[in-house]
C-alpha cells in the first residue's frame, strides 16, 4: 500500500487522463468512467487517449458510474456492484452537454419532437430519424453534426437557427438553411411539434426541434454538483471540445488538487 | 357486467378504484389518455395540505382533514414517498405581518395545527428563506408527496386486486335505460355496468352531459411551474410560500420527495382544455416571486418549465349521486386539493355506492392492501443490498436521477406498466433530471423497446401518435 493520498477522478476523457497523469507521482489515482473505454468525446483512438491511458499510472475503473460524494468517500456502481473509496480530493471531469429547453428559455407547449442534439445524433446513428424537416438550434459543432447526421438518415432539409451566429463553416449542403442571430422563443404542436416561433417574429414549420446550442457542465455525482467538499471541476465549456482545452483543464485541475493535498499535509 | 365503471385515471379516479378494489365489486377504471396520471395529478405542487389553508365548513376541508393523519401509513402501503415537513407562509411586508393573526384564527378554525413564528424562528426552521422575512405562519402537519407515484400506486394496487384498467379509452357515449346508466362505450369497448363514477377532472362536465346528468361546468385553471435542480431542492427543509391574500395563495417553493424544487403555481382560468403552454412573462413572475421568498434560488438551477390544468368548477367538491341519473356518482370539481383529499374522497364515493346497493360494503379477505416496494438506487443507504437482489442495479441508465436498469425493468413488470417514455419517467424519474434526457433518452428508449416489445420507430414519447422518431431509414 502506498501512503500517498488517494484522488478520485470521474471522467476518463482527455481532461481526466491529463489530470491523472500530472498527479501520478503525488497521489494514488483512480479514474472512473461510465463508458467502458477511455477517451470521452475524443474517443479511445485519439493519440492523446492512447498515450495517456497507459502512462497516467491510474487505476482505470471503466463501466462504472460515480453517484455520490459524501464525507470524502466516493460511491460508484457498476457491473461488479457498488464500491466505495476514500479520497483526499475528487475531480469532476465529466464533460458537457448542450443546453436544455428551460435553459434556452423556449416557451410554448410540450410537444413530442423537441430533443437534445446528443439524442438526435444517437438515434440517427441507429437509423431512427427524429424529423424530416428539423429545426436545429445552435451554430457550433453539435448543430453541424446534427444537421449532417439527420440529413444522412433522410431529413429532407434542416434549418439551423444560430443565436450566436454560425460558428463553423457554412455547411456544403443546399438543403441546410441558416438563420443567424435569431433564437427560438416558443414551440407549438400536438402531439408533435409543428411550428417554432423565432425572436425575430417569424414562425417556421418543422417536425422536430433539435437543441444544440450553448454548453452546460454535465455533473451527476451527488454532493459534487456545485460546491462539493474538496471537489475540483475540470470541465471546459466549449463547443467544440478541443483536445488543447481538455489538456489545459486537466492540468489546471491537477494544480488545484496538489494545493488541496498540500494544505492537508501542512499542520 | 361490471358493478362500477370509474371514469378518469387521475388521482381521484385511481383512489376510488383502489378503495373499491378490496371489496366484492367488479370494477373497471377508464382513462382517455394513454396512461394514468396525465392531467392535473401529474402537474401539481405535491403538497399534501393538512387543511390550514382551506375554508371552514366546506366538504373540501372535511375530506382533507380526514385524509391528513393517514398519509404515512397509506404511502407506506402504496410505495409512495411522503414527508411531513410543514409549510411556512412567510410575511415579507408589514402588511403581510399584520394579516397573520387573522390568518392564524382562520387556520385554527380548520382544526389544522398552525402557529405564528418570528422571522428568526422561521429562518431557524428554514435557513433558505429571506432575511426580509418578518414573521411566518407555520403549518407543521403539511406534507410533501409524490403525486404521480401516489396516483399510479392507487391504480397498481387496484389492478392487482382485479380492477380492470383501460387506458387510451376516451368515453364516446353513455347508454341509459330510464333514469339509469346501463353501459359506457370507451375506446373500442362497450362496458355494461351497474353504476358509474365520474372522476373525469376537467372533463367531468362532458361526462355528465354524455350521461344526460346534471348540467354543470368545469374549466381549466392553468398553473405554470419551474422545476429546479435537486442539489438545491435537497437543501430545503420546509415548503415555503407567501402570505395568502383574498385573491391568491401565491407562489410556493416546494421541495419534492425526489429532492428537486418546484416553484409555482400560477392560477389563470382559460378555456382550452388541451393548452399546456408556458410563456416567458408568467415564468418570470413565478421566478421573481419565489426568489423574494428564498433569495438563493437562481436561474442556473432551472431544469424544466411546464404548465398543467387543474379542474376549476362551481361549486367545488361535487361529490354526490346525480339528481337525474340514479346510478351516476360524481366526484367532480375536486380542485387543487385532489391529492390531499383523495383517500377520504374515495371512501365517501364508496359510501355513496353502498347506498345505491352495490357490493362495496365488506373487504374481501384475499385482497392485498400493500404493494411490495421497489427500491430505488437514488439516495439508498445500502446499495450493495440492491445489487445482491438484482445485478442490474449496477447499470445506471439515467445518471442525473440515478435510475438503473433494474428499476426500469421492474416497472415494466407492473400490472399497469408504462406504454411510453413519459410513462417510464413517471414511474422511475428516468429522463426527468438536470440533463432532461440529453444523455439517457437513447438508453431509456432502448430498454423500453426491449421490455415493452416495441420496435424503435413505434416508441412513443407520450400518446401513441407522438413517436420518438418519424420513421426508420435503411442505412
Amino acid at each position: 500500500m502506498s501512503d500517498r493520498p488517494a484522488v478520485a477522478i470521474v471522467g476518463a476523457g482527455i481532461t481526466g487522463l491529463t489530470c491523472a497523469h500530472a498527479l501520478r507521482d503525488v497521489a494514488e489515482i483512480t479514474v472512473i468512467d461510465r463508458i467502458p473505454v477511455p477517451g470521452g468525446v475524443h474517443g479511445w483512438e485519439a493519440t492523446e487517449t492512447r498515450e495517456l491511458a497507459p502512462a497516467c499510472g491510474a487505476h482505470l475503473r471503466l463501466g462504472e458510474t460515480a453517484i455520490r460524494w459524501d464525507g470524502l468517500t466516493l460511491l460508484a456502481i457498476g457491473q461488479d456492484g457498488p464500491r466505495q473509496m476514500g479520497a483526499a480530493a475528487l475531480v469532476i471531469a465529466t464533460g458537457a452537454r448542450p443546453l436544455g429547453r428551460a435553459e434556452l428559455g423556449i416557451a410554448g407547449g410540450r410537444p413530442a419532437g423537441v430533443v437534445a442534439a446528443t439524442v438526435a445524433c444517437h438515434l440517427a446513428e441507429n437509423g431512427l430519424l427524429v424529423g424530416r424537416r428539423p429545426l436545429i438550434v445552435g451554430g457550433g459543432d453539435w448543430a453541424m453534426r446534427a444537421a449532417s447526421e439527420l440529413r444522412a438518415v433522410g431529413a429532407e432539409r434542416a434549418t439551423l437557427v444560430c443565436p450566436d451566429g454560425l460558428l463553423r463553416e457554412r455547411p456544403n449542403d443546399v438543403a441546410v438553411h441558416v438563420r443567424e442571430h435569431d433564437r427560438v422563443v416558443s414551440v407549438a404542436g400536438t402531439p408533435r411539434v409543428r411550428t417554432a416561433t423565432l425572436a425575430s417574429g417569424e414562425t417556421l414549420g418543422c417536425d422536430a426541434v433539435v437543441l444544440a446550442h450553448g454548453v452546460a457542465a454535465l455533473r451527476n455525482v451527488d454532493g459534487a454538483v456545485w460546491a462539493g467538499d474538496r471537489a475540483v471541476y475540470a470541465q471546459p465549456l466549449a463547443d467544440p471540445a478541443t483536445v488543447a482545452q481538455a489538456r489545459a483543464a486537466g492540468a489546471e485541475a491537477a494544480a488545484a488538487v496538489r494545493s488541496l493535498i498540500d494544505q492537508e499535509e501542512r499542520p | 357486467m361490471r358493478d362500477v365503471a370509474v371514469i378518469g385515471g387521475g388521482v381521484v379516479g385511481c383512489a376510488v378504484a383502489w378503495r373499491l378494489s378490496g371489496t366484492a365489486a367488479r370494477v373497471t377504471l377508464i382513462e382517455a389518455a394513454h396512461d394514468l396520471c396525465e392531467g392535473a395529478s401529474k402537474g401539481n405542487t405535491g403538497i399534501a395540505t393538512s387543511g390550514g389553508d382551506c375554508h371552514p365548513g366546506t366538504l373540501e376541508l372535511e375530506l382533507v382533514r380526514r385524509s391528513s393523519p393517514g398519509w404515512e401509513a397509506l404511502c407506506a402501503c402504496l410505495d409512495t414517498p411522503f414527508h411531513r415537513i410543514g409549510t411556512l407562509a412567510v410575511a415579507l411586508t408589514e402588511e403581510d405581518e399584520r394579516r397573520l393573526p387573522e390568518l392564524l384564527r382562520d387556520a385554527q378554525d380548520t382544526g389544522a395545527a398552525a402557529e405564528i413564528v418570528t422571522g428568526d424562528q422561521a429562518r431557524a426552521l428554514e435557513p433558505l428563506i429571506s432575511e426580509e422575512a418578518r414573521a411566518a405562519l407555520h403549518f407543521p402537519d403539511d406534507g410533501i408527496i409524490d403525486s404521480i407515484r401516489l396516483t399510479i400506486g392507487y391504480a397498481e394496487l387496484a389492478a392487482r386486486n382485479g380492477v380492470e384498467v383501460l387506458r387510451g379509452a376516451p368515453v364516446h357515449s353513455i347508454e341509459r335505460d330510464g333514469d339509469r346508466i346501463v353501459a359506457v362505450t370507451a375506446g373500442d369497448r362497450r362496458i355494461a355496468t351497474r353504476s358509474v363514477v365520474n372522476a373525469a377532472g376537467v372533463e367531468a362536465d362532458t361526462i355528465s352531459r354524455l350521461a344526460g346528468g346534471e348540467q354543470f361546468r368545469t374549466w381549466p385553471r392553468q398553473g405554470q411551474y419551474w422545476l429546479l435542480d435537486r442539489e438545491l431542492g435537497g437543501r430545503f427543509r420546509k415548503v415555503v410560500g407567501g402570505v395568502p391574500t383574498p385573491v391568491t395563495r401565491g407562489i410556493y417553493c416546494v421541495p419534492t420527495t425526489n429532492r428537486s424544487l418546484l416553484l409555482g403555481p400560477t392560477a389563470v382560468d382559460h378555456e382550452d382544455r388541451t393548452d399546456r403552454a408556458v410563456d416567458a412573462e408568467t415564468l418570470d413572475h413565478v421566478f421573481h416571486a419565489a426568489q423574494r421568498l428564498a433569495p438563493s434560488i437562481a436561474r442556473e438551477h432551472a431544469i424544466k418549465t411546464f404548465a398543467s390544468n387543474r379542474p376549476a368548477s362551481d361549486p367545488t367538491y361535487r361529490i354526490a349521486v346525480d339528481a337525474e341519473v340514479t346510478n351516476l356518482v360524481h366526484a367532480a370539481g375536486i380542485r387543487s386539493t385532489g391529492v390531499s383529499s383523495s383517500p377520504a374522497v374515495a371512501e365517501m364515493v364508496r359510501g355513496l355506492l353502498e347506498g345505491l346497493g352495490l357490493p362495496v360494503g365488506d373487504q374481501r379477505p384475499d385482497a392485498i392492501t400493500e404493494l411490495e416496494p421497489l427500491p430505488r438506487l437514488l439516495g439508498h443507504p445500502r446499495p450493495e443490498q440492491l445489487f445482491a437482489r438484482d445485478p442490474r442495479y449496477g447499470q445506471v441508465i439515467c445518471a442525473c436521477e440515478q435510475v438503473t436498469a433494474a428499476e426500469i425493468a421492474a416497472v415494466h413488470g407492473m400490472a399497469v406498466p408504462p406504454t411510453s417514455l413519459e410513462g417510464v419517467r413517471k414511474r422511475t424519474r428516468a429522463t426527468g433530471g438536470r440533463c432532461q434526457g440529453a444523455f439517457c433518452l437513447s438508453g431509456v428508449s432502448f430498454l423500453h423497446s426491449l421490455h415493452a416489445g416495441r420496435r424503435p420507430p413505434q416508441i412513443a414519447v407520450s400518446e401513441p401518435d407522438a413517436t420518438l422518431g418519424i420513421g426508420a431509414h435503411d442505412v
